[in-house]
C-alpha cells in the first residue's frame, strides 16, 4: 500500500511455481534518485535472474532486504519516496493489486527486516480483502433438541437410553455423539429397564445420585477351568441400573393371588375372534394390564414419581413391559403410551406390536422412554414368584407370573367349604416404601385381584 | 533411471530445459539424449508413445508439462491405456507426471486437479502426495506398479514445500493413505497441496482436536482408513481443490454415507472449489481456491452441529 | 526437399500501392508496430514490478508478421491470434488500454479477469479468443469458414499455430478438412524457430513446414516474419483467394523468438549467435529504414509518431490501473450462456 504518495518496490513473481526471489544487488542506494522504470535492483530466483524496473520516480527512502537475502514472492523490497513527477509514474490506486499483495506482507517485514521470511502461504494474506465467495453450504435444516443424528439413535437403541434424558451440547441442543458415550460411560447409567420420562432437569436427579464409574480395571488373572470376557456396553448398563435402582428405591414385595377363571373363559371366547376379525392374539398379560390400567387410576401413588422431596403424579398411564432379549442378551422395556386410553383389543395390540418390535431390533427412540409403570413377566418361564426390581423413577413394578391349575378352596352354592380346580396366577407388586406403605399397596393388589376375579362379560 | 535401463523419461523440454518445473534438470547430461526425450508438442505422440514403449518392456515416465494438457492426450490414456490389461491381458506400465493446481494467477489452463475425471475410468490409478517423502516413495512406487498411473505433482509444493526423504530406495505403497495428525472430534479427508491448508485450518482451532487423514491416492483409495475415521470421530470434512460437482469428494462422501451412516453425528461436508473454470485475477482466484479461513469455518461449523 | 514457394520482399513504394497500400496506410502500420511493441515492452517491466500476476508472454521478433497478416484481413473476417500475435490485437482495433487492463486481471480487459495475458479477444472486431492447448484454435477456425462457405459469405477465417503447435494432430485434422472443403481459411504458422526450448529440428522434420500445405491440397509459402511489406503482400494474396472461392493457404512466417518462451524464461539453450544474427533484422528497425528510403519518412513524421504512441500507452496504463480487479462475487456467473449471450457480432 503506497503510504503518503512512497511507491513500493516489491519482489516479482517470475513464473507460475516460483515462490520466493533473492535480492543479488541493489542498482541504487539510499538517497539516490531513480526514474520510473529504471533498473533498481537485481534478483535472482530458480527460473530466472533479471532486474526489476522502477515502479516510479523518485527517491529510494528505503531499503527493507538486503543484497544475499531470499524473501518471498510479493514482499516489500523497498520504498520510493517523492520525486519530481515523472508521467510513468502511476498514481496511488494504480499500486493497488502489488499493494494488495505486498501489505500485510509488508507489515510483516517490516516488523522483521534482516531475518528471511518464513513462507506463510499467500492465502493468508488476503483473506482480509476478499468477501468469501464460497458459499458454505449450511448442513441440514434447522433442528433442535428434538434432532437424534444416525450415530446417536444407534447407540441410544442398542442401549435402550432415552436421548431426551441426555444433556446435548449440540446445536439446538441436540444431543451430540460425544454426549450420550459420556453420558453411558460416566453418567448415572440410563439402561435398558429404564424408561423415564423427559423433564427438564435431569441434572440434579443425575448429580443427587453420583454413579463412580470404576476405572478400567486390569484383566483379572484366571484359575484353571475359568473363562473370561468383558461384559457388553448393554449389560454393563444392566448392572448398573440394576444397582442404582436397588440403592435408591426401598424396595418391598407384596404378592396376591389371583383366581383367573373368568378370564380363562373370557379369553376362550373372545381369543378366536380377536385373531380373526383383528390378527391380535390375546395374551393374559392384555387383561392384567388393562385391569392394572384402571386399578391405577385409584392408586396413583404406585404411577408416581418421588422428585426430590416432591410426589409426582401423573394422570395417563404410560405402561411399560419388560421384554428379554434373546439369547439371554439382555432386556428392554418398550413403554406403550396413553395406555388409559386402551381397550383390551388397543391393549393387545399395543403390547404385540411393542414386543414385535423390540425382537426385530426396531424400536425407536421414543418408544424406549416416558413410562410410568411397568409390568414384566417372569411367569412365562412358569416361575409362580418374584421380587422385580423398580425401573427408576417410577415407583412400582408389576411382576405377573404363571397361571397354574391349583386345588383351591371356594364356597359352594349352599355356602360351604369345597374343592375346585381353578387357574391360578400370583402377582407381585414391588413398590418403593419411601412412598408407598404396604397398607397402600395391598389396597392396590385387592383392587387389581378383584377386577381380574368379577372381569365382565360385557367388560372390553 | 539409474539402476533400471527401461526407465526412460518423455516430455515437452524436459532435456535440455530441464523441464518447466525444472525437476529434470541434469537428466539429459547424465541419460543422453535417447534416455530423456524433448518430444514434439505433441501430448498425443507423448502418451501414445509412452505406451508403446510400455507394451515392448520400457518403462516410460512421460511428462505433461501442466496437467491441463492432458486433455491433449485423452484418447490414448482412455482408449489404449487404461483398457488394454483388461480387455487384452497386455500391460501397460507407464507413469504420467502432471504439474497440477492453482494459487499463483495461472489462469483456466495452467491450473486444473483433473484427478477427478481419471480415477473415473477403470484401469487409470491417480497418485497425489502432499509430503517431499511421499512423493519420492510414491513415485517408486508408480514407476514399479504394472498400471498406468497418473502422479499429481501440485506445482505449489514444488518449491514451497520442504521436509526430510531418507536417502536410500523405498516404495510407499499405492492405496494406503497416512494419518497426517490424530484427533478425536473431527476427521478431515484430503490430499495434495490441501494437506497444508488442512493442517494451518486445524492449527487455528485449538480447542478442536482435529485428526487429518492424507489420502495420498484418490484411485485405488484407502476406504477402510476413511471409513475407521469416520467411525471413530462421527464427523467429516472432505477438502480438496478441485471443482465441488464430481470432484473426487462426492465419490469418499457417496461411500461414507453408505457404509458408515449409522456412525455419523453430523451430515457429511466437503469443501471444494466451486464449478467454474479457474480463474486469472487474484481476488478471483482466491475465491476459487479453498482458502485456510474457508477450512477453519467448516471445521467449526461442522464441531458445532 | 522445399516444395513452398518463398515470397519476395517487400517492394518499392509503387509496388505497395498496387497492392492497395497507400502512404497513410503505411504510416499506420508503422504505429501499430510500434504500439504492439510498445504494449509488450511495458508490459514486461509491469511484470517485473509485481504488476502482473501469472506469467506473461511477448512476441517480441514477431511483430511484423502479426501486424502484416492482420491489415491485409477484411474488416468482417475473423481471426483467431495467438500469444506471439499481439500485432493483430492492435491492428484490428483494440485499445492498449483493455490490454494493459487484461495483463493485470482487471475487470475492464476483455476476459475481466477471468483469463489472463493475451487470453482474450474482443469479438466485435472478429477476433477470437485463444487457449493453451494449442493449436485447438485450428480446426475451431476452419469452423468459422465451413460457416462462411454455407452461407455464402465473402468472409475470410484466419488460424494461427506455431512450429511447435504443429506437432500436434490439431494442424492435420484442421487443415485435411479445410483442404477437401476448399474453405475460405488461411493458416498462419509463426515459425520462430523454438517451442519453449525445443528447435525446430525436434518438433518437425521436413524443410519448411509450408511444404505440408501440398500434402492437404493447397499451396504453402515462406516469407520473411521480419518484413512486414512481404507479409502483407502474402496474406492479401492469400486472403483475396480464399474469398473469392480459391480455398485455403498456409503461410510460414519465418522469425526468431528474441526473447525466453516467457518472462520466467532466458532462453540459456539458444545459441547467442542467432540472437544477434536476428536482433540485425528486428522489424520495426526495417520497417523505419524502408519507410525513410521509399517512403520519405521524415525525422518530424518519426518523432511525432513516437511521441503518439508514448502518450497513448502511458494514458492506456494509466486509464487500466484505474479499472478495479473483479469482485469474487462474480466468479460464479456466466458459466453457462442464455440466450440473450446468443446476439454477439460473431452472429450477424
Amino acid at each position: 500500500m503506497a503510504t503518503g504518495t512512497a511507491v513500493d518496490v516489491v519482489m516479482p513473481q517470475m513464473g507460475v511455481s516460483v515462490s520466493e526471489g533473492t535480492v543479488t544487488r541493489w542498482l541504487k542506494s539510499i538517497g539516490d534518485h531513480v526514474d520510473a522504470d529504471e533498473s533498481i535492483v537485481e534478483i535472482s530466483t530458480d527460473k530466472v535472474d533479471t532486474e526489476v524496473p522502477s515502479p516510479g520516480s523518485g527517491t529510494l527512502s528505503e531499503i527493507l532486504v538486503e543484497e544475499g537475502q531470499t524473501v518471498e514472492v510479493g514482499t516489500l523490497l523497498g520504498r520510493i519516496g517523492e520525486g519530481p513527477v515523472v508521467e510513468a509514474a502511476p498514481p496511488p490506486a494504480a499500486t493497488q493489486p502489488a499493494a494488495d499483495e505486498a501489505a500485510p506482507a509488508a507489515s510483516e517485514s517490516v516488523a522483521a527486516p534482516v531475518a528471511p521470511q518464513p513462507a506463510p502461504p499467500p492465502a493468508q494474506r488476503e483473506s482480509v480483502e476478499t468477501e468469501p465467495a464460497r458459499e458454505l453450504e449450511h448442513a441440514g435444516n434447522g433442528h433442535d433438541r428434538a434432532f437424534v443424528s444416525p450415530v446417536v439413535a444407534r447407540i441410544a437403541t442398542e442401549h435402550g437410553i432415552d436421548p431426551a434424558t441426555v444433556p446435548g451440547s449440540g446445536r439446538g441442543g441436540r444431543v451430540t455423539k460425544k454426549d450420550i458415550v459420556s453420558f453411558i460411560e460416566e453418567g448415572p447409567a440410563q439402561t435398558p429397564p429404564e424408561a423415564t420420562t423427559a423433564r427438564p432437569e435431569p441434572a440434579p436427579r443425575q448429580a443427587a445420585q453420583p454413579q463412580p464409574r470404576p476405572a478400567p480395571a486390569a484383566p483379572p488373572t484366571l484359575e484353571p477351568g475359568e473363562a473370561i470376557e468383558p461384559m457388553n456396553a448393554m449389560r454393563r448398563g444392566i448392572a448398573e441400573h440394576m444397582r442404582r435402582s436397588l440403592d435408591t428405591a426401598a424396595h418391598v414385595t407384596s404378592a396376591i393371588e389371583v383366581d383367573m377363571s373368568r378370564v380363562v373363559a373370557i379369553r376362550e371366547r373372545l381369543k378366536p375372534e380377536l385373531q380373526r376379525s383383528y390378527g391380535v392374539n390375546l395374551t393374559y398379560l392384555s387383561f392384567v394390564a388393562r385391569a392394572t390400567v384402571e386399578t391405577l387410576r385409584d392408586w396413583p401413588w404406585v404411577n408416581a414419581e418421588l422428585r426430590g422431596e416432591s410426589i409426582v403424579t401423573h394422570n395417563y398411564v404410560n405402561l411399560g413391559f419388560a421384554v428379554a432379549l434373546e439369547g439371554g442378551k439382555g432386556l428392554i422395556v418398550p413403554v406403550l403410551k396413553h395406555a388409559e386410553g386402551l381397550n383390551l383389543l388397543g391393549m393387545a395390540r399395543g403390547v404385540a406390536d411393542l414386543a414385535e418390535r423390540a425382537r426385530t431390533k426396531k424400536l425407536l427412540p421414543d418408544d424406549v422412554q416416558g413410562g410410568t409403570f411397568t409390568i414384566t413377566n417372569p411367569g412365562s418361564f412358569g416361575t409362580f414368584h418374584g421380587t422385580p426390581v423398580i425401573n427408576q423413577p417410577q415407583s412400582g413394578i408389576l411382576g405377573t407370573y404363571a397361571v397354574v391349575k391349583r386345588a383351591w378352596v371356594i364356597r359352594d352354592e349352599n355356602g360351604n367349604d369345597a374343592l375346585a380346580i381353578r387357574p391360578i396366577m400370583n402377582l407381585t407388586l414391588t413398590y418403593d416404601h419411601r412412598l408407598v406403605d404396604g397398607a397402600y399397596a395391598g389396597g392396590f393388589l385387592r383392587e387389581l385381584r378383584e377386577k381380574l376375579e368379577t372381569w365382565g362379560e360385557t367388560d372390553y | 533411471m539409474r539402476r533400471d535401463k527401461r526407465v526412460i523419461v518423455i516430455g515437452e523440454d524436459v532435456g535440455v530445459y530441464g523441464g518447466a518445473f525444472k525437476v529434470t534438470l541434469g537428466f539429459q547430461e547424465e541419460f543422453g539424449p535417447w534416455r530423456v526425450i524433448d518430444a514434439p508438442l505433441s501430448e498425443t505422440a507423448i502418451l501414445g508413445g509412452a505406451t508403446g514403449a510400455a507394451i515392448v518392456g520400457m518403462r516410460p515416465v512421460a511428462e505433461m508439462q501442466f496437467a491441463d494438457f492432458i486433455s491433449c492426450g485423452w484418447d490414448h490414456l482412455v482408449t489404449v491405456a487404461a483398457k488394454q490389461r483388461w480387455r487384452a491381458g497386455t500391460p501397460i506400465p507407464i507413469t504420467v507426471r502432471l504439474p497440477s493446481g492453482g494459487g499463483f494467477s495461472g489462469g483456466p489452463f495452467h491450473s486444473q486437479n483433473p484427478e477427478s475425471s481419471f480415477a473415473h475410468i477403470p484401469g487409470l490409478k491417480c497418485v497425489c502426495p502432499a509430503t517431499p517423502a511421499d512423493a519420492k516413495g510414491l513415485l517408486i512406487s508408480a514407476i514399479e506398479d504394472p498400471n498406468p498411473v497418473l502422479f499429481f505433482e501440485h506445482k505449489h509444493l514444488y518449491r514451497r514445500v520442504k521436509g526430510e526423504v531418507p536417502d536410500e530406495r523405498y516404495t510407499t505403497p499405492i492405496g494406503e493413505a497416512r494419518l497426517h495428525q490424530e484427533g478425536d472430534d473431527l476427521t478431515v479427508v484430503t490430499w495434495g497441496a490441501m494437506l497444508y491448508t488442512a493442517a494451518e485450518a486445524a492449527a487455528k482451532l485449538d480447542d478442536l482436536s482435529v485428526e487429518i487423514l492424507d489420502l495420498r491416492t484418490v484411485m485405488p483409495w484407502d476406504k477402510e482408513a476413511v471409513l475407521a475415521s469416520v467411525r471413530k470421530t462421527s464427523k467429516v470434512l472432505i477438502l480438496h481443490e478441485d471443482t465441488k460437482s464430481g470432484g473426487f469428494g462426492a465419490e469418499i462422501a457417496a461411500t461414507i454415507a453408505e457404509e458408515a451412516f449409522a456412525d455419523l453425528d453430523a451430515p457429511i461436508k466437503r469443501i471444494a472449489a466451486p464449478d467454474t473454470p479457474v480463474p486469472f485475477s487474484p481476488p478471483l482466484e482466491r475465491a476459487f481456491i479453498p482458502q485456510v479461513d474457508d477450512v477453519v469455518a467448516g471445521l467449526r461449523e461442522l464441531a458445532d452441529y | 526437399m522445399a516444395t513452398a514457394r518463398v515470397a519476395e520482399p517487400g517492394g518499392s513504394l509503387q509496388e505497395v500501392r498496387r497492392w492497395g497500400l497507400d502512404r497513410e496506410d503505411l504510416l499506420q502500420i508503422y504505429r501499430n508496430l510500434m504500439i504492439t511493441r510498445g504494449v509488450e515492452e511495458r508490459g514486461h517491466i509491469l511484470y517485473r514490478q509485481g504488476k502482473i500476476p501469472g506469467s506473461f508472454y511477448t512476441g517480441r521478433g514477431n511483430e511484423a508478421a502479426a501486424v502484416g497478416i492482420a491489415t491485409a484481413m477484411g474488416p468482417d473476417d475473423v481471426g483467431a491470434p495467438l500469444h506471439r500475435d499481439m500485432g493483430v490485437h492492435i491492428t484490428r482495433g483494440v485499445e492498449p488500454w483493455r490490454i494493459f487492463a487484461n495483463y493485470m486481471g482487471r475487470v475492464d480487459g476483455p476476459a475481466q479477469g477471468r483469463d489472463g495475458n493475451v487470453h482474450m479477444a474482443d469479438h466485435r472486431l472478429g477476433l477470437i479468443a485463444m487457449v493453451s492447448h494449442l493449436p485447438a484454435m485450428l480446426p475451431v477456425a476452419v469452423g468459422c469458414a465451413l460457416a462462411f462457405r454455407i452461407r455464402e459469405e465473402r468472409r475470410v477465417a484466419v488460424a494461427w499455430y506455431g512450429e511447435g503447435a504443429s506437432a500436434r494432430g490439431d494442424t492435420h485434422e484442421g487443415m485435411n478438412f479445410a483442404g477437401v472443403r476448399k474453405l475460405p481459411v488461411v493458416f498462419v504458422c509463426d515459425n520462430n524457430q523454438w517451442a519453449y526450448s525445443t528447435p525446430t529440428y525436434l518438433e518437425y522434420a521436413v524443410e519448411h513446414l509450408a511444404d505440408r500445405a501440398e500434402a492437404y491440397g493447397f499451396d504453402g509459402v515462406v516469407v520473411d516474419g521480419t518484413d512486414v511489406l512481404a507479409v502483407y503482400h502474402e496474406a492479401r494474396r492469400a486472403i483475396e483467394k480464399a474469398r473469392d472461392g480459391g480455398g485455403p493457404t498456409l503461410i510460414e512466417c519465418q522469425t526468431l523468438r528474441m526473447e525466453g518462451h516467457a518472462v520466467h524464461d532466458d532462453a540459456f539453450y539458444v545459441p547467442k549467435e542467432l540472437f544477434e544474427r536476428w536482433a540485425e533484422r528486428d522489424p520495426i528497425e526495417r520497417y523505419r529504414s524502408w519507410l525513410r528510403e521509399h517512403a520519405d519518412l521524415t525525422h518530424e513524421e518519426e518523432d511525432e509518431i513516437g511521441v503518439q504512441v508514448k502518450k497513448l500507452l502511458n494514458e492506456a496504463l494509466q486509464r487500466a490501473e484505474e479499472s478495479p480487479l473483479p469482485d469474487p462475487a462474480t466468479l460464479r456467473d456466466g458459466v453457462y450462456a442464455t440466450q440473450d449471450d446468443l446476439e454477439t457480432p460473431h452472429h450477424k
